[in-house]
């Protein structure tokens, strides 16, 4: 009988005689989960560069590994109970001190994450998992100009469009937007119609009578509380066709968990009276020119208000935020009062290399956290990310407390999201 | 003790589930907006209430009635509505508020596999006790801001045991009349328990309004529910009641909690219908007002409304109705979000007296122009 979870998993401690097992099982498994052969190789030898970075800081420690394969992609999930103590090693760009003022660096994670499409650390209770994400490799479309289309009759939204017309719906996309505002995935269609397949991502399209796609909005869950949408993309019509997709969107998400709906690319053609703004991202592209990218956002709920914690140099920031979005917040100061904090900083880490993108988020913050922000930045500034942010939940004072040691080394707080995390998130940018 | 996987313990359809936050008690919310006052426009309350012949009942509860159970199957309050309404009183189950009589009618008919059909953009809790209780619910569009009931007929099959028409419809005041009702009902035949929710029935005043204690004459598959909350005035005792068949009645009564509903509430409900017609009249007319009021203010600010039967009124915002809850309440006015009823960027405002309806008034014109 089919099974619905095929993943395969391995126990194992970190030791060196280990390592040709892991190696083995990622590279066979992949390669029967239908990864390409170069593929394969790359995941293989960031799994390596983890299991090694484990022996040098965990040594001994057990693994569990899973591979496991969506229709898209590989996923190789490294997870141990960390000792508190070990946390430092998590880090992007680990270091470790040796003694008489002398440390040493460990960049297992750093050299892992170049091999992947996607890489990720993260801390479930005392779990800590390290993830591998491989896409499978897509035939790619480029742009190409075509005239504005004109639709005829009843507009309609297809719910679960047929993997012809998310195609299609894709390369109409490419071929009226900016890159700056295409969905990446879009840029090879078939990795949609099976992130779609498998639930990773959602979207619509609208047609029109005769079966002409008019639009297309897509969506995902990045968290069970909030929901982030890309669009609305129109290639005929008026605002009916924005109208039409948002509406769909809204109705859909209106009887969900999520609390928020956040843009991750948000079009011209977009419905601005259906968001609140909250300002805007800098990215910098991969021809080095750079791009104001518009956030907004849609409470889900009546606000009932809340309280957060901020460090006192973002209170201003945070009370023209709140001000603006008519958000009720009682803000309360949090900074280091001399008590005794964990000798080392932990990071996690989101990398998305194709748009050298990287979101940082706090696991422990220790003395050495100033340091650690700068090693950070200048390790993934060498290594090719310009758009680096660090991301600050303020449900919690730990977090909230980092907030003066961001403005000391170069970032400046652009957005906030409400309800973005377990409460509001304040987004930094390295700038 | 070792530790359990809660998890493995639910099913699936609650799982899913997600369950509904009700408002932090205004106290907090005057705190949290900065406020000294609240006006409650969001859950349609009869703000004209209690009747005076409750207010006698309420003032005089004697605190030696406190350790006393309630009666369990509120014996007197079925009598006075058997007499009421030309019934028996075997014909009435009283509820804690009729959201509790939902829940008896879904368990007694419904069984693993089966659906019940109501609208997409109507009172939720039918939807939700059938989706908690691990039955689909089938919704289906509003036509017109009215139930389709060709769709509904289309949806049903044979594992359809229970069809929900709120009529009139909240939120959208719509209404089926005697027609359509009675086509409707010739066409569902005996395959399924038609539920008419008449939560706002004493608030319509027309003459093509088809009344359930009539049609359950006639068809007896009906099940009529009422409440005391909006029209009586009574929704902080929780009171609402249902009304079929005998031996439909008998059926559900199976399913359904006794001493669920309070002393004091069943006697205010008896007392409110011992001279209800000058309350019922007094609140229409200040609903009437209210409409004029609010309908004025829409078209002078250009805003779109649905206005139909019922004490409440929807307007479109031009902007998200998220945001415009808040920035209301920072001018001490509550009204009801309706993105989760399905309709983004609209509000409900309950109609009350004038000198509130003129601040609501007010307030929302403050917001729209900015000020």
């Amino acid at each position: 009988m089919q099974k619905n979870d095929q993943s395969i998993l391995l126990r194992l401690f970190a030791e060196t005689r280990f390592i040709p097992l892991v190696q083995n099982m990622v590279e066979q498994g992949s390669l029967a989960f239908g990864l390409e052969q170069a593929k394969t190789l790359r995941l293989t030898m960031a799994a390596e560069e983890i299991v090694s970075h484990l022996i040098e800081t965990a040594a001994g420690v057990e693994i569990n590994l899973s591979l496991s394969a969506r229709r898209w992609c590989v996923v190789a999930d490294f997870s141990f109970v960390a000792n508190p103590s070990d946390l430092w090693a998590m880090n992007l760009v680990a270091k470790e001190n040796v003694g008489a003022e002398k440390s040493l660096d460990h960049l297992g994670l750093m050299l892992a994450s170049r091999m992947a499409d996607g890489f990720s650390v993260r801390l479930e209770g005392k779990t800590v998992h390290l993830e591998l994400r491989q896409d499978h490799a897509y035939p790619s479309i480029e742009s190409q100009s075509i005239e504005s289309g004109v639709f005829k009759g009843k507009l309609a939204i297809l719910e679960n469009p047929e993997p012809a017309l998310i195609k299609e719906a894709c390369a109409l996309v490419v071929n009226t937007y900016p890159t700056y505002l295409t969905h990446q995935a879009f840029f090879t269609p078939g990795k949609v119609v099976d992130m779609v397949a498998e639930g990773d991502l959602s979207l619509v399209i609208c047609m029109d009578e005769i079966g002409a796609i008019a639009g297309l909005i897509s969506w995902r869950s990045p968290s069970e509380k909030s929901v982030s949408f890309s669009g609305p993309y129109v290639f005929a019509g008026n605002g009916d066709v924005a109208e039409l997709l948002e509406s769909h969107l809204l109705n859909y998400v209106s009887r969900t968990k999520a609390v928020s709906l956040f843009s991750d690319l948000a079009t011209e053609d977009m419905t601005t009276q259906n968001y609140e703004s909250l300002g805007h991202l800098d990215f910098m592209q991969a021809d080095d020119q750079s791009m104001e990218l518009g956030v907004w956002f849609r409470h889900l709920r009546e606000d009932m208000g809340g309280a957060v914690w901020t460090h006192p140099s973002v209170r201003e920031f945070l009370e023209k935020a709140y001000d603006r979005l008519v958000l009720m917040r009682t803000v309360r100061d949090v900074e280091s009062a001399g008590e005794s904090l964990p000798e080392n900083s932990v990071f996690s880490a989101r990398l998305r290399p194709e748009l050298r993108e990287v979101i940082l988020t706090p696991m422990v913050v220790g003395a050495n956290v100033d340091e650690s922000v700068k090693r950070h930045v200048d390790c993934l500034i060498k290594d090719g990310y310009q758009n680096i942010f660090f991301n600050l939940d303020l449900a919690y004072g730990w977090q909230a407390s980092m907030g003066g040691v961001l403005l000391d080394s170069g970032f400046v707080p652009k957005i906030l999201l409400p309800h973005g995390g377990t409460s509001d998130v304040v987004v930094f940018q390295h700038v | 003790m070792s530790s359990l996987d809660f998890q493995q313990l639910v099913p699936a359809y609650i799982q899913s589930f997600e369950a509904y936050y009700p408002s932090l008690p205004d106290q907090d919310l005057m705190v949290t907006y900065g406020v000294d006052h609240l006006h409650r426009l969001n859950n349609n309350e009869n703000a004209l209430g209690p009747p005076p012949e409750v207010a006698e009942i309420v003032d005089a509860f004697p605190p030696k009635a406190v350790p006393v159970y309630p009666n369990g199957d509120c014996h007197y309050l079925r009598q006075k509505l058997a007499d009421r309404f030309n019934k028996n009183a075997k014909q009435f189950l009283v509820g804690n508020g009729s959201c509790e009589v939902i829940g008896s009618v879904i368990k007694a008919f419904c069984e693993e596999g089966d659906n019940i059909i109501t609208a997409d953009k109507t009172f939720a809790v039918y939807e939700w006790v059938a989706e908690f209780s691990g039955f689909e619910a089938r919704l289906i569009p509003l036509k017109d801001l009215g139930f389709d009931h060709r769709a509904m007929l289309d949806a049903m099959d044979e594992r359809t045991k229970v069809l929900f028409v709120c009529n009139p419809n909240n939120p959208t005041g719509t209404y089926w009349d005697k027609e359509t009702m009675d086509e409707f009902l010739d066409e569902v035949g005996n395959r399924a328990i038609v539920v008419i929710d008449e939560a706002y029935f004493e608030y319509v005043d027309k003459d093509d309004y088809p009344d359930g204690m009539e049609l359950m004459e006639r068809y007896p598959n009906v099940i009529v529910f009422r409440t005391f909350s909006k029209m009586y005035a009574l929704a902080a005792l929780r009171i609402g009641y249902l009304c079929g068949a005998d031996d439909v009645v008998d059926l559900v009564r199976r399913t359904h909690i006794v001493y669920s509903v309070n002393t004091l509430a069943q006697s205010a409900a008896v007392a409110a219908l011992s001279n209800d017609r000058p309350f019922i009249e007094a609140t229409r007319a200040m609903v009437c007002d209210a409409k004029k009021l609010i309908l004025a203010t829409c078209d002078s600010l250009g805003l779109e409304y649905i206005c139909g039967e019922g004490n409440y009124l929807m307007v479109k915002v031009p902007m998200s109705d998220t945001l415009m809850y808040r920035k209301l309440m920072k001018k001490g006015v509550m009204v009801r979000t309706m993105t989760g009823f399905r309709f983004p960027n609209w509000i409900r405002v309950s109609l009350v007296q004038q000198p509130v309806m003129e601040i609501f008034c007010q307030a929302l014109t403050e917001v729209i122009e900015g000020r």
